[in-house]
């Protein structure tokens, strides 16, 4: 217990008392820079967000986000690790290549895809323009700006998908492919009946990962677009940012807060519960 | 039965480190709760008279954002006032412009600055003021600082809270800063592309950026701020809403329902987007700043509409396609004021200097005497030649100002006709809802009338809930 008490009175401090402290100040007025006294409201910070419009937008903003990334980022994580894994040869280099982009900061991506997806002066349009495809406003429309989104975040967290599923493919054993083969079963047959069932589950833990990512996703937007055109790309945690830190509606941002720690904890078990079905099935 | 007596009786150890974990507890939420004490929420006061100052090395830091500007003040004030203070070192920290007020509000919540002298934009006074996190400096400036030597309404923008009437200054109200930086738009135009003489009306100027762009393939008519971020798209709108007659709002009455989203203000939304919008460059709809300087430099824009504190930048044949010297460059760019329509307001850009009133007693006698040295006619001279807008009027007829740069006569001419935002505590969430729904307007994201209309009942909904406590905020 000696041993372990600093880290556990780090966590205290760091992680378990803040959030308790944020479930506390959300169901009082507080604000962190008009100072006075915390008043409690009860659950009427909790009943207007729930019941505000502009958070219903941010929350289908987050939901088209989270769908259309993790989608996408799935189906091609999970091509690419399929395909990395029949190599014999290069695998190891393949793999570390693929798997840069996840290595930089968000920050640091959002700004040179920034550059690059700029109309006038990005690398994208210009190519575009060479192939006589015209310009197109990637950051400042409505449809293109979240579409942009998805993109850049699908580049980055795609290994991380493609990871776990190599992983998972690797381990899938050899003598059932050998067995399949002896079958003349055909490629599509083997990859229906045997690969895709052994790594289903692993994908899956995966693709929750980069749901509640997704779902917390703040930096790309804030250096890509600001939640522009307007508020159109602007996700949930975004507005929690701005609740928070322009008005400092910290009671409010509080209880905005909790919700989507426990949407996140909500579906997580929704989820773990049909992994687990899984396996028993 | 292996372990009877750890049962009942707690070992050494792991009674220290319970008792450990609740102390831990306790001075964590005391540490959270230091901020609930109640205080006067009201600005503390500066002495009238300069503390005796300290003879120990001194660091006096600043907070601005990250521009040109920010390092002339640095350089500057660490060559002339380490003259007359050669135990202070100047530090001017700089953050991202749309992190400048979330950086000082945020320290100013937790009671505690790295910095002494926050560099506030005067809109951001009254919520400083309100939160009782910067000093009221009234008796200060009435000792040390000769106010004649100032256009009143510069005085009261940059430090007076409650907010000044447009033009004026009320002798009698408080006051929080000083002037810093003077700054408006300006209006950046090629003249080899649309002559020597800038349009003189706003009409005038669509029509022949209209014509600029239809004569020259591959520049665009207009160059102005769209992006949400910051006051961009605000300051933009607000700049049309004064030219064509509109208001913001009724400060007696804080009504912006009906006032903004009037007639005039209609018509300069109208304006805006329908008229100005379709002479940029495809895919301006988030430039700032940078992103209008750069267009201009690249010869890319016929007119363009940038803060002059910010266009120094233009001159340097680095920087430039329009030319190898500086020369080159101004036989191609010309400045002017900005042209008038119904009226003739510009924006007031530019900002003050104010105290912190978490900074130790030294430092901020340290503070107060940077600003009463700084506001020195002499010393507002150098900061001119060194590229700053100084505030006195006398500074400002200077020929060190006048000569510095080819936009400094449009600042002079400028100043009787500035208009500045809502100075009220709740700036911050009034400005971000302009800046989006001006930039829905200007990105066809909303229908531009559809636009005032929402900032209007948003922005009246955040006035008549009041800088009340943190509930709310949606």
């Amino acid at each position: 217990m000696a041993f372990i008490s600093p880290a556990l009175l780090l966590l205290l401090a760091m992680s378990v008392f803040p959030l308790l402290w944020a479930l506390y100040l959300s169901f009082t007025d507080y604000s962190a820079t008009r100072g006075g006294p915390a008043h409690f409201v009860w659950f009427e910070n909790y009943t207007a967000i729930l019941t505000s419009a502009q958070v219903h937008t941010r929350a289908l903003t987050t939901l088209i986000y989270v769908v259309g990334a993790v989608t996408l980022q799935t189906a091609l994580g999970f091509s690419i690790a399929y395909l990395i894994s029949r190599r014999t040869h290069g695998r190891g280099l393949l793999t570390t290549l693929f798997l840069v982009p996840m290595m930089l900061s968000p920050v640091v991506v959002g700004l040179f895809w920034r550059f690059m997806l700029d109309a006038q002066f990005g690398v994208i349009n210009s190519m575009l323009d060479s192939l006589g495809l015209g310009q197109v406003e990637w950051l400042t429309q409505q449809r293109t700006a979240l579409i942009s989104l998805i993109v850049v975040d699908t580049w980055q967290w795609t290994p991380f998908i493609m990871l776990i599923a190599l992983a998972g493919l690797t381990a899938v054993p050899k003598y059932l492919y050998e067995a399949a083969s002896i079958d003349r079963a055909s490629e599509w047959f083997r990859f229906r009946t045997i690969t895709l069932p052994l790594v289903w589950p692993l994908l899956l833990i995966a693709v929750l990962f980069r749901a509640i990512e997704a779902f917390r996703l703040f930096d790309l937007v804030y250096i890509l677009t600001s939640g522009g055109p307007g508020v159109s790309t602007e996700t949930l945690s975004f507005h929690v940012y701005k609740v928070a830190f322009l008005g400092f509606n910290t009671g409010t941002a509080s209880a905005y807060g909790i919700l989507m720690v426990l949407v996140v904890i909500v579906l997580t078990q929704l989820y773990l519960r049909y992994l687990n079905k899984l396996k028993e099935d | 039965m292996r372990y009877p007596k750890r049962i009942r009786r707690l070992s050494v150890p792991r009674r220290t480190a319970q008792l450990a974990t609740a102390a831990m507890l306790v001075a964590t939420t005391m540490a959270a709760c230091g901020q609930d004490d109640g205080a006067d929420s009201s600005a503390p006061k500066a002495p009238a008279t300069i503390p005796e100052l300290t003879k120990d090395p001194l660091t006096l830091s600043f907070i601005w954002f990250d521009w040109p500007p920010a390092h002339a003040l640095e350089d500057f004030a660490n060559a002339e006032y380490a003259k007359e203070r050669p135990n202070v070192t100047i530090k001017v920290n700089t953050v991202p412009n749309a992190n400048w007020h979330d950086a000082m509000f945020t320290q100013f919540a937790a009671h505690k600055t790295d910095f002494d002298i926050p560099i506030l934009d005067s809109q951001h006074i009254g919520e400083a003021v309100t939160n009782g996190n910067i000093l009221d400096i009234t008796d200060f400036v009435k000792k040390n600082i000769d106010v004649k030597a100032y256009n009143p309404y510069l005085l009261a923008a940059y430090g007076q809270f409650p907010q000044a009437e447009t033009g004026k200054r009320d002798e009698n109200a408080s006051m929080y800063g000083l002037p810093l930086l003077g700054d408006t738009w300006t209006m950046i135009y090629r003249k080899d592309l649309i002559g020597d003489k800038p349009p003189q009306t706003w009409d005038q100027m669509i029509s022949v950026a209209e014509k600029c762009q239809a004569d020259h393939p591959g520049v665009s008519g207009l160059a102005f701020h769209q992006a949400n971020g910051s006051d961009a798209a605000a300051v933009t709108y607000n700049t049309v809403n004064g030219v064509y007659g509109g208001n913001l709002w009724n400060a007696k009455e804080r009504k912006i329902e009906g006032v903004l989203n009037d007639a005039a203000g209609q018509e300069a939304m109208d304006v805006l987007v329908n008229k100005m919008k379709p002479l940029t460059a495809k895919g301006s709809g988030n430039w700032f700043i940078d992103e209008v300087n750069a267009t201009v430099a690249q010869g890319k824009a016929c007119i363009a509409f940038n803060w002059i504190a910010a266009s120094g930048g233009l001159l340097d044949p680095k920087q430039s396609t329009l030319g190898t010297t500086r020369e080159q460059i101004l036989d191609k760019l010309g400045f002017a004021t900005l042209p008038s329509q119904k009226t003739n307001l510009v924006p007031l850009g530019g900002m003050g200097m104010h105290v912190s009133a978490y900074s130790s007693k030294a430092n901020q006698a340290e503070a107060l005497n940077f600003i009463k040295w700084f506001e020195r006619a002499d010393i507002q001279k150098k900061w001119a030649a060194a590229g700053g807008v100084p505030s006195r009027t006398d500074a400002l007829a200077s020929p060190e100002f006048l000569d510095a740069g080819p936009f400094n006569q449009v600042y002079a001419d400028s100043v009787p006709r500035m208009r500045d935002m809502w100075n009220v505590p709740e700036y911050a969430r009034l400005v971000d809802i302009e800046n989006t729904n001006v930039n829905a307007a200007l990105n066809g994201a909303k229908e531009p009338e559809d636009a005032l209309d929402d900032i209007a009942k948003e922005q009246q909904g955040v006035l008549d809930s009041g800088s009340g406590k943190g509930g709310g905020g949606l």
